[in-house]
């Protein structure tokens, strides 16, 4: 008998789980519920949507519906699951009744946090996630002047480039002294407050949000530093992982809210997997969970979870969290963790810094790029990295994240070879340098 | 509803984030840090969990932090460091 295997979800995860499930096990009968109208599309480009960097949002959708069901995954669209019965191995459907499974995958999500504040039930108040929303208030901002994007959180920063891009007037507000202060370094993000300054950008930082003011529709934002008028309202606070559904089954949860799992993305309950923002995971360099990371990591996750639930035999690995990401003019990214995480957790390190270039000197098109590396004092193997540049970013934080993993020391990184071609890369690596930089310091 | 061990990583993680933004504004920006928050349940994270916390050894620290329940107390395979060329 073919497994009955449910998914709870239609994103990155959910999508990722029922096709490996399929792979694994080509007769498995897979079932995805997503209370959405749409599954598989990629709601990180929503935002450049609305810069207009992409013309439009038909370009995110990854798939049609109907090669889900040729590939055999039934998708049930604006379906709710409420219940989980784990004794009776069935799902309770909004509409269906009864569902029966023999593996279950959990692919939540999450949903943003409540901004807590007065005012936060008024029409006006943006969250970016679904998609046909999004085309809505695409729609909005045609006639928007003045926004105020609440949060410098990853999301908050491209959604005020992408206002500041389609020529709205925009303000972000936050209550850390720089954007992204929880996981980027000062340092790292001053160029980007540079450059959102020459943008039009008004930022208000060690801010805090009081009240969202209207009568039904927002209008102002009241903060700590005064009232800001509002067309509209982005709300791009934390990303909390949804684990409503998994707690009242009874499924373990961790410190960060997130559903505890193993390298199998089992869960506590036999049976029952979980992947993506409602999980939480191992970071590799410190062990602590961390919760809330990328699509691609959702993805992947979710690729383990379904697997497994189907009959095979995988696993994921504990997290160096390579990021990055435009903001303003600039990119911003990294591997593991900066300064400023390593400083509040009391983690002991040693750093190198060097500014460098991103081609040869004299090529055309060349960019400054900051590379800020931190090693664990004694061995100095290399345990984060952060960086800001105009081109190349990407491609050094996941290098830097495979190197924090395999345990590459600076010294490795000082003496490291690397591509010289004057369009593409300049003689001296950047990376190299910071590592040089780094050992430099040690010795004093 | 929020656990204990949520409870205290959140309230945790907050202000010891809270005290190194304040140090890297000063250090980097010559800004000052977030505002702080009135009442005493800041007043105690701030005044007393801060302080201690930084004035135990990591060693310390970690095991603390460690013993928290949560995924990385389930069994999860990491890679040590690649010390040997891979065709020997």
């Amino acid at each position: 008998m073919p497994p009955r295997i449910v998914v709870v979800g239609g994103g990155a995860a959910g999508i990722g789980a029922a096709g490996s499930a399929r792979q694994v096990d080509p007769g498995a009968r897979v079932t995805v519920y997503t209370e959405y109208e749409d599954a598989a599309y990629s709601p990180c480009g929503i935002p450049y949507v609305h810069g207009r960097e992409i013309p439009d949002f038909q370009s995110l959708f990854l798939q049609a519906k109907e090669v889900y069901q040729q590939a055999g995954i039934d998708i049930h669209y604006e379906t709710r699951v409420t219940e989980v019965d784990l004794g009776r191995r069935q799902v309770e459907v909004e509409g269906e009744g009864s569902v029966p499974f023999d593996c279950l995958v959990v692919a939540s999500g999450f949903d943003y946090a409540d901004p807590g504040v007065p005012g936060a039930d008024l029409d006006g108040l943006y969250y970016v996630k679904n998609i046909r929303r999004a085309m809505e208030w695409d729609r909005v901002l045609d006639d928007v002047r003045v926004a105020v994007v609440l949060d410098a959180s990853p999301l908050g920063l491209e959604m005020v480039t992408a206002l500041a891009h389609r020529g709205i007037e925009t303000h972000l507000v936050d209550s850390h002294p720089w954007p992204l202060a929880e996981i980027a370094d000062p340092d790292i993000m001053q160029p980007v407050e540079e450059s959102w300054a020459e943008l039009g950008v008004k930022t208000h930082f060690n801010t805090r949000v009081e009240a969202l003011v209207g009568d039904r529709k927002v209008r102002a934002v009241r903060t700590s530093e005064g009232e800001l008028p509002a067309g509209i309202v982005v709300v791009c606070t934390h990303k909390q992982p949804n684990t409503s559904l998994a707690r009242r089954a009874g499924l373990a949860i961790g410190s960060t809210g997130g559903i505890v799992v193993d390298e199998r993305m089992a869960t506590s309950v036999a049976g029952v997997y979980a992947a993506g923002d409602c999980v939480e995971l191992p970071h590799g360099v410190t062990n602590i969970p961390v919760q809330g990371l990328s699509g691609s990591h959702a993805y992947a996750q979710g690729k383990v979870a379904g697997a497994n639930a189907a009959g095979g035999d995988r696993t994921y690995r504990p997290v160096y969290v390579p990021w990055g990401m435009v903001a303003g003019r600039w990119m911003i990214g990294g591997a593991s963790f900066g300064e400023t995480l390593a400083t509040a957790l009391g983690i002991p390190f040693v750093m190198g810094v060097a500014e460098g270039i991103s081609r040869a000197r004299y090529y055309p098109g060349v960019k400054k790029v900051r590379v800020k590396l931190l090693a664990e004092p004694g061995s100095l193997r290399l345990i984060g990295a952060q960086m800001v540049g105009q081109e190349g970013i990407k491609e050094r934080a996941d290098f830097l994240a495979m190197a924090i993993m395999t345990g590459v020391t600076l010294e490795d990184l000082a003496w490291m070879e690397n591509v010289y071609s004057p369009p593409i890369g300049a003689l001296n690596e950047p990376i190299a340098v910071a590592a040089q930089n780094g050992m430099a310091s040690v010795r004093g | 509803m929020v656990t204990f061990s949520q409870w205290l990583r959140g309230n945790s993680e907050r202000y010891l984030l809270e005290r190194a933004q304040a140090e890297m504004a000063k250090r980097y920006l010559d800004r000052p840090g977030p505002p702080a928050e009135s009442g005493l349940g800041p007043l105690f994270w701030r005044r007393v969990f801060v302080p201690i916390y930084r004035r135990l050894p990591w060693g310390l620290r970690r095991g603390v932090i460690q013993a928290i329940p949560g995924s990385h107390r389930r069994h999860w395979q990491t890679r040590g460091p690649i010390r040997r060329p891979p065709v020997v």
